[in-house]
């Protein structure tokens, strides 16, 4: 379709090119892009721009002029190492334990039937868009100090004072509410690539369940989940709302990149060199992960269409 | 509202025929039901807990609530501020909704039946929000803004279009593939052999057609921008406290109403629901038409 578009147009340009004038040339080029200028221009300011600025800011001194200062400062102090450190931590954490659940049950829920297969999802889709501060007062109403699980751990009489908000065992059960269903949902679609043929043919053989997925199962679909993991990951690290919500202010909390972002709001803003730091390594996984998303799509469904 | 439709969209996976006889449809063994009955569990666990603070006059030491009581959802939504910011925030979503239909429709068109180089250029842009945290963006943006124009600081007008740059790549991915979907190319052809110029054809031919796309997207879009918090803190701060802002300012007061914090999450929550509900049932539809036109409008 646009094939034959691209084939007409095109053609009809480079054939008349040689008799237009540079006026007309450049009027033909804006209306090949007139309608989708506002869109682009729109986004390149917003998203751009800010993206550059940032850069720019984390290789600026005080003065304006280019320095590496913020880097060296950002990578020396305790206190930003142990933010990154956690925050990669916290991510890969969350992102293992999203595969682990998620991958059986995006397993079991492409095998069921219509109407199992929509109830599951329906439910799994609410809690995958349920993530940010309305996540974050549920689980302080389900397992804060008057949560309701607290509640019931204390009536059958045990000494269960509420989980810490702040504490990383805290933070990873309120990540994996909404990253375990987003696991499932992205890893969803790769479940249809292996064959029922696969396995008639590996039960032929006499292969066992095991061999089965040892030898056709994991190989086949593992790219695509490590691919999703990735995104976990990043998605995980760079998850703002929650954790602001779950950790904030409090002195002594755990720290955590985009926690530190956020106190830098009410901190000496301008004056602050690591916040910029910390954006740029945010934007730096994110290009990272994205690409390689990208390329292990490509190669992993090169050969099974 | 993000990441589903993405993950049905992707172009890698175009609709495979879902296979009647699995395994000879096994039921799912011990650890299998094991393993859903929990998540199930995990998931409306939270869900039940606000549910009920809601609904709770008091609730001291038992695992229900004391007693029962509207007077909480009563009190909330007679209450001034209550009113104030959830309005403002259906505004703004029904805003970005809007303004992301506005830009991305006449993009899409123009990329499939005009110029496939546009194709890239919005491709790239889509993957920024897609990827990059949108405190990153905020950030960004707080010091720009600050540069170039101060007046728009701390305003709707640069939230707003914050909002839907952020949320344009979801209405793209629906648009887009609603166009493969309905043919657009072969339609504008026609309505341009029938002598219709490209307003008509885009208003009385191709904005029809296409209406599940733009109806997806726009729930999308209204997603996002509805349960964004990082740009309105950032941007806006409490100048224009949005639902998810107001929430979070609720729970770090340090005498925190529960139960008007639980309203406010129900409402949430109840919103996330129907949006997830109206995003599914428009991509029933066009998934059974995507399915037998994929291969033809797919991009070349």
């Amino acid at each position: 379709m646009s094939h034959h578009a691209q084939a007409t147009g095109s053609g009809r340009y480079t054939a008349a090119a040689r008799t237009l004038s540079i006026g007309e040339r450049a009027k033909a080029l804006f209306v090949d892009w007139s309608l989708a200028l506002p869109l682009i221009v729109m986004a390149s300011l917003l998203l751009i721009a800010p993206a550059l600025s940032m850069v720019w800011s984390s290789f600026a001194g005080e003065d304006g002029h280019f320095t590496l200062a913020n880097w060296a400062k950002t990578f020396s102090s305790a206190a930003s190492q142990h933010a990154m450190e956690n925050s990669l931590l916290l991510a890969a954490t969350v992102a293992t334990l999203s595969t682990l659940f998620g991958t059986p049950l995006s397993w079991m829920i492409s095998r069921m039937a219509r109407w199992s297969r929509s109830f599951h999802l329906g439910i799994l889709n609410v809690a995958a868009n349920f993530s940010g501060i309305g996540l974050g007062f549920a689980y302080v109403a389900a397992l804060g100090t008057y949560g309701m699980v607290t509640l019931a751990f204390q009536n059958v009489g045990l000494g269960f004072t509420g989980l810490p908000q702040s504490s990383f065992t805290g933070l990873v059960l309120a990540y994996c509410y909404s990253n375990v269903p987003l696991f499932v949902l992205l890893s969803l679609p790769v479940m249809s690539l292996l064959r029922d043929e696969w396995w008639e043919a590996a039960q032929t053989s006499a292969a066992t369940r095991w061999q089965f997925w040892r030898y056709i199962g994991a190989p086949v679909l593992m790219p695509f989940i490590l691919a999703d993991w990735l995104l976990i990951f990043t998605w995980s690290a760079g998850m703002y709302g929650l954790p602001v919500a779950l950790v904030g202010e409090k002195p002594g909390a755990f720290r955590l990149v985009t926690v530190e972002m956020y106190r830098s709001l009410y901190g000496s803003f301008f004056g602050d060199h690591r916040m910029p730091v910390y954006a740029v390594l945010l934007m730096c996984l994110a290009a990272v992960s994205l690409l390689t998303n990208r390329w292990i799509m490509r190669r992993g469904t090169r050969w099974l269409t | 509202m993000v990441d589903l439709t993405r993950a049905q969209e992707s172009p890698a996976f175009p609709a495979v025929a879902r296979p009647t006889v699995a395994w000879g449809r096994p039921k799912p063994g011990f650890f299998g039901l094991l393993l859903l009955s929990v998540t199930v569990f995990y998931i409306f666990l939270p869900m039940i807990a606000v549910f009920l603070y809601g609904l709770a006059t008091t609730w001291t030491n038992h695992v229900t609530p004391d007693g029962y009581t509207l007077a909480h959802w009563r009190d909330s939504l007679a209450d001034g501020r209550f009113r104030v910011v959830l309005g403002r925030s259906l505004a703004l979503a029904i805003g970005t909704a809007v303004l992301d239909l506005l830009l991305v429709t006449p993009a899409v068109y123009w990329q499939r039946v005009r110029n496939p180089r546009i194709r890239p250029v919005i491709e790239i842009l889509a993957a920024i929000p897609f990827s990059v945290p949108y405190a990153v963006i905020a950030f960004g943006l707080l010091p720009l803004s600050g540069t170039y124009a101060p007046s728009l600081q701390g305003t709707l007008w640069l939230l707003l279009p914050a909002h839907a740059a952020v949320a344009f790549s979801f209405a793209y991915w629906a648009i887009d593939s609603s166009m493969a979907a309905s043919n657009v190319v072969g339609l504008s052809e026609a309505a341009r052999t029938c002598g219709a110029n490209v307003a008509t054809t885009l208003t009385r031919v191709i904005l029809p057609n296409i209406m599940p796309g733009l109806a997806s997207g726009a729930v999308l879009a209204f997603g996002v921008s509805f349960n964004e918090v990082a740009l309105v803190q950032i941007l806006c701060g409490n100048r224009f406290e949005t639902v998810p802002l107001y929430t979070l300012n609720l729970l770090k007061s340090t005498d925190a109403d529960f139960n008007s914090l639980a309203v406010m999450t129900g409402i949430t929550f109840a919103i996330t629901l129907v949006l997830s509900v109206l995003v599914v049932s428009l991509n029933k539809g066009r998934a059974a038409a995507g399915g037998t036109t994929d291969a033809k409008g797919a991009p070349a």
